[in-house]
């Protein structure tokens, strides 16, 4: 039943729902980013580069590629610090496609086992062998994938209760409000974008690790827009709504091969329509508050 | 210096094509002050329907302009109504969203009419070079400058010199007092996007015949050439549209010539970061920025 086929697209889900949760979490702190992808990229290559020229183990690069992203997302966050909405929107694209770019003239090559491997320009990397060489398995893969995201979640959950997560929001809603309460929204705004950063930088490594080959063009402006998409087709009121829309993306679609060819014609207008009923997603702030009042009352009964 | 000077004449001459672009933008987002993502893919279905009626049925290159714009207009209004009239006003991301899986059915339905990666597009004039002194121009690039010169002056005339472009100026200054004044912002927000699909059709055909070829990634370009212009220039000015097309086309053409495509891409990248981080308002916007910026500081 669970094929290697079925393994490659539940681990897919995986991956790309950390880059969604990267997406969600500037959201809902009222930032519209269109460059998460370049995060997830710089991550990539760093963290392949790790394990595969340099030997390291998977955990040591993970952290090294998601605090390198964390850092670049940091240096993002300060610089457009003064901007927001379509100016803050269109800086990050603009710095993600300078990420991107850049990696087109990246050229690292080391001989290893009497071959030559490293990122090469528009050759891409391949040759990340990590799982080879460790015998891991695909199923193993994939828990580890899950295991992670697993963690992301939980922290993201207690973020949420408490005092900062609070605070996100309320610097969605509304700076102005922030600013009179005291707080100075230049601490939390960096602090959510190296978060992001972070988080989206996790599923990068993962990925190049899954993938064994990375190019530039992977981290194109689209895979930032889908991980934007996700977070408001799932819903903004809760942390499971960008890995709903992850699901309702891939899994949904990768299923039902009917639609074949005509998947987004489907899937688009579908989506198009579920919005304007729906304009902060499937699960939205006041649905969550409704199901959880719900669930206090089930659980007294 | 030829070299550099040749490059700002090319520049030019192409950024004039990014800056109907960027008006298209800065039209409807001063209106709505909703972005349209698939502003870009609606231009490229347009062309898509032309390059089909061209391959298809006519070799008449006026019947494919037609076409071409026709559909893009078509295109263009159902996109207002999916994604903007009928969403709730305030939900802008959701609006954007919206207009973005809408580009990815636009792409596809576009495959479907044409499925492979390249097409030639018909040219609307012959192409020779021209000599200038130490210049050369290719004449359909002339051709299109002209042209774009043209279509500006309509444009201008429509807003300045008509009521129903009084009104879409009225609604993108201020929407409330507008409302006030018994404008229908929704039948502006139609108009508004009627127009900018008709400019966008046109200057779809105009740098897809002088590049005699179109492809999938038209759309994707169309869009993201349209934003950069309009945010170099200043969001919501329409002097800074079209300045930021012409700057665009200056640095790519000189950035192409001495570093290649890779870093004709990163410049314009990098020239729009910083200017975002520096002057947020672009090249002429700064007042827009600075008035928003008080409105904040009263509160």
């Amino acid at each position: 039943m669970l094929n290697d086929y079925l393994l490659t697209v539940i681990s897919n889900i995986g991956m790309i729902s950390l880059i969604a949760l990267s997406a969600y979490l500037l959201l809902i702190s009222g930032e519209i980013s269109f460059g998460q992808q370049a995060y997830f990229g710089i991550s990539a290559y760093a963290g392949a580069i790790a394990t595969t020229l340099w030997g390291w183990p998977l955990w040591l690069a993970l952290l090294f590629g998601s605090s390198l992203a964390a850092l670049a997302a940091g240096f993002v966050g300060l610089l457009t610090l003064r901007i927001s909405g379509l100016y803050f929107s269109i800086a990050t694209l603009a710095f993600a496609e300078m990420v991107r770019l850049s990696l087109f003239k990246l050229s690292y090559q080391l001989e290893i086992d009497g071959e030559l491997i490293g990122p090469n320009g528009a050759e891409g990397f391949g040759e990340i062998r990590w799982i080879f060489d460790n015998d891991v398995s695909v199923l193993e893969y994939t828990l580890l994938i899950y295991g992670i995201l697993l963690l992301v979640l939980f922290c993201l959950v207690l973020i949420e209760r408490s005092r900062l997560g609070m605070i996100f929001r309320m610097l969605g809603q509304d700076p102005l409000l922030t600013r009179i309460q005291g707080l100075n929204p230049v601490r939390y705004k960096v602090t959510a974008a190296i978060l992001a950063g972070f988080i989206a930088g996790l599923g990068g490594t993962l990925y190049a690790h899954s993938f064994t080959y990375i190019e530039p063009q992977i981290f194109n402006v689209m895979l930032g827009v889908h991980a934007l998409a996700y977070g408001l087709i799932g819903g903004l009121g809760t942390v499971l709504g960008p890995l709903i829309g992850v699901a309702i993306d891939i899994g949904f679609l990768e299923s039902v091969r009917v639609f074949q060819g005509y998947r987004m014609i489907v899937f688009g207008g579908l989506v198009a329509v579920m919005l304007i009923f729906m304009p902060r997603g499937i699960l939205d702030e006041n649905r969550v508050y409704r199901l959880k009042n719900l669930a206090q009352r089930w659980f007294r009964a | 210096m030829t070299d550099f000077l040749q490059n700002c004449i090319d520049g030019v001459m192409f950024g004039s094509g990014y800056a109907l672009l960027a008006l298209g933008f800065t039209l409807v987002f001063g209106v709505m002050k909703r972005l349209n993502l698939s502003f870009g893919p609606s231009i490229m279905l347009g062309a898509y329907a032309g390059t089909w009626v061209y391959l298809n049925f006519s070799q008449n290159v006026l019947l494919v302009v037609l076409v071409t714009v026709m559909i893009t207009v078509a295109v263009g209004i159902y996109v207002e109504r999916l994604c903007f009239w009928a969403v709730r006003r305030d939900a802008t991301i959701a609006s954007m969203v919206s207009s973005f899986v809408i580009w990815m059915q636009l792409e596809e339905v576009a495959m479907h009419l044409l499925p492979e990666r390249t097409y030639p597009f018909p040219a609307f004039f012959t192409s020779t070079v021209i000599d200038i002194g130490p210049f050369f121009v290719r004449s359909e690039h002339i051709s299109m400058f002209l042209l774009t010169l043209v279509l500006l002056a309509l444009l201008h005339l429509f807003l300045f010199r008509t009521r129903p472009g009084l009104a879409v100026r009225a609604v993108s200054d201020n929407p409330l007092a507008s409302r006030y004044m018994g404008i229908n912002s929704s039948n502006v927000l139609f108009l508004a996007f009627a127009v900018v699909s008709v400019l966008g059709g046109l200057a779809g055909f105009l740098i897809l015949s002088a590049d005699s070829q179109v492809t999938p990634f038209f759309g994707l370009w169309a869009t993201f050439k349209g934003l950069i212009a309009m945010m170099l220039g200043g969001m919501g000015s329409l002097p800074g549209a079209i300045l930021g097309g012409l700057l665009l086309g200056v640095v790519e053409a000189n950035a192409f010539w001495y570093g290649g495509p890779v870093v004709r891409d990163i410049s314009a990248y990098l020239l729009l970061f910083m200017m975002l981080i520096v002057r947020p308002g672009g090249l002429v916007g700064q007042r827009i920025v600075a008035q928003q910026q008080a409105a904040y500081e009263r509160v």
